[in-house]
């Protein structure tokens, strides 16, 4: 059983861990999203080594460096190795590719992007679409029935009693008739012939 | 041939049509579509004491009458009655053409909202 690991110790390992994953960030020239990954990737592979430290031989700060270079080395070989599997370089979307003048990011369409592949179903032209169908709803909404809608996506109903000065019944009458008001334009319900008589 | 097999089970019997679900249909209609939402008396089946629906029932009809006339105010549906026979009507919604434009943006709506 190994003694547990005191908390200046653990800081060392996290600042260590953080250096190490920011200088392996920039080598690979990844996408930002992925530096919290590689510095927890990082810091488990050197908790995970702890045993092996010996105070004897050595401050624990050395031994992390010498643990992180060994492991980034390897992240490093392994993602080397997943780009030319992949067929080269990361292409830029901004570039036009070979024998072309559009950039790439104007040839690939919504569903090619990353947010498709990791199912993400967001598409900038239903976005606007659905902005448009919510203003045309919302416009047609009395004023303050607009404000309850406003007041609903921001507050708690507790906050919106004890602000509007109304009963916590009346409020819940006012969201059941908001309920109506907007399935009648199109949110929130969907229409099943089948069910009904 | 293929010959289908008698079906081992009761095919769920559809319910009477709620005010969330009329609203559901309004807001998918086109213009045009008609739904038959009563077939009676209206004004009777809904008023307390002289209503021969069970209570829970004669609500929910209050409730879509209600919804019926909130969306005709709105200018969303026609309202109509059919005469059946004595006392007794089809009571139809007819969709109408929905605004297309709104008229403002909805970030405009939305601070407007919050501002008041």
């Amino acid at each position: 059983m190994h003694p547990p690991i005191t908390p200046a110790d653990l800081a060392i390992l996290i600042d260590e861990s953080a250096v190490a994953a920011r200088r392996l960030h920039l080598k690979l020239v990844l996408p930002a999203a992925d530096l919290d990954d590689l510095r927890q990737d990082l810091l488990v592979d050197l908790i995970c080594r702890l045993p092996g430290f010996d105070a004897r031989r050595g401050s624990i700060g050395a031994f992390a460096g010498i643990i992180l270079r060994n492991q980034s080395a390897r992240i490093a070989i392994r993602h080397h190795r997943q780009r030319r599997a992949q067929g080269g370089t990361v292409l830029s979307l901004d570039a036009p590719i070979a024998g072309g003048v559009e950039p790439l990011g104007c040839l690939l369409a919504e569903t090619d992007g990353l947010a498709a592949w990791h199912g993400q179903d967001a598409s900038a032209a239903e976005d606007a679409e659905l902005r448009h169908d919510l203003a045309l709803a919302l416009g047609a909404l009395p004023e303050e029935t607009r404000r309850l809608c406003a007041a609903l996506g921001t507050c708690a109903i507790a906050e919106i009693v004890s602000h509007n000065d109304i009963s916590r019944s009346a409020l819940y009458r006012r969201i059941a008739r908001l309920r109506l008001d907007l399935a009648m334009r199109g949110f929130g319900a969907w229409w099943d012939a089948s069910r009904v008589a | 041939m293929l010959i289908m097999p008698r079906t081992a089970f009761i095919p769920a019997r559809p319910r009477p049509l709620t005010d969330v679900e009329f609203c559901a249909w309004i807001g998918q209609a086109m213009p045009d579509d008609r739904l038959e939402y009563h077939r009676g008396f209206l004004g009777i089946d809904t008023t307390a004491v002289i209503s021969t629906l069970p209570e829970p029932e004669r609500r929910r009809l209050g409730a879509l009458a209600s919804a019926a006339h909130r969306a005709f105010e709105a200018d969303l549906v026609h309202l109509v009655q059919v005469r059946l026979g004595p006392d007794r009507f089809a009571y139809l919604a007819i969709a109408r053409t929905k605004p297309r434009r709104p008229p403002k943006a909805l970030d405009r709506l939305l601070e407007d909202a919050e501002a008041a």
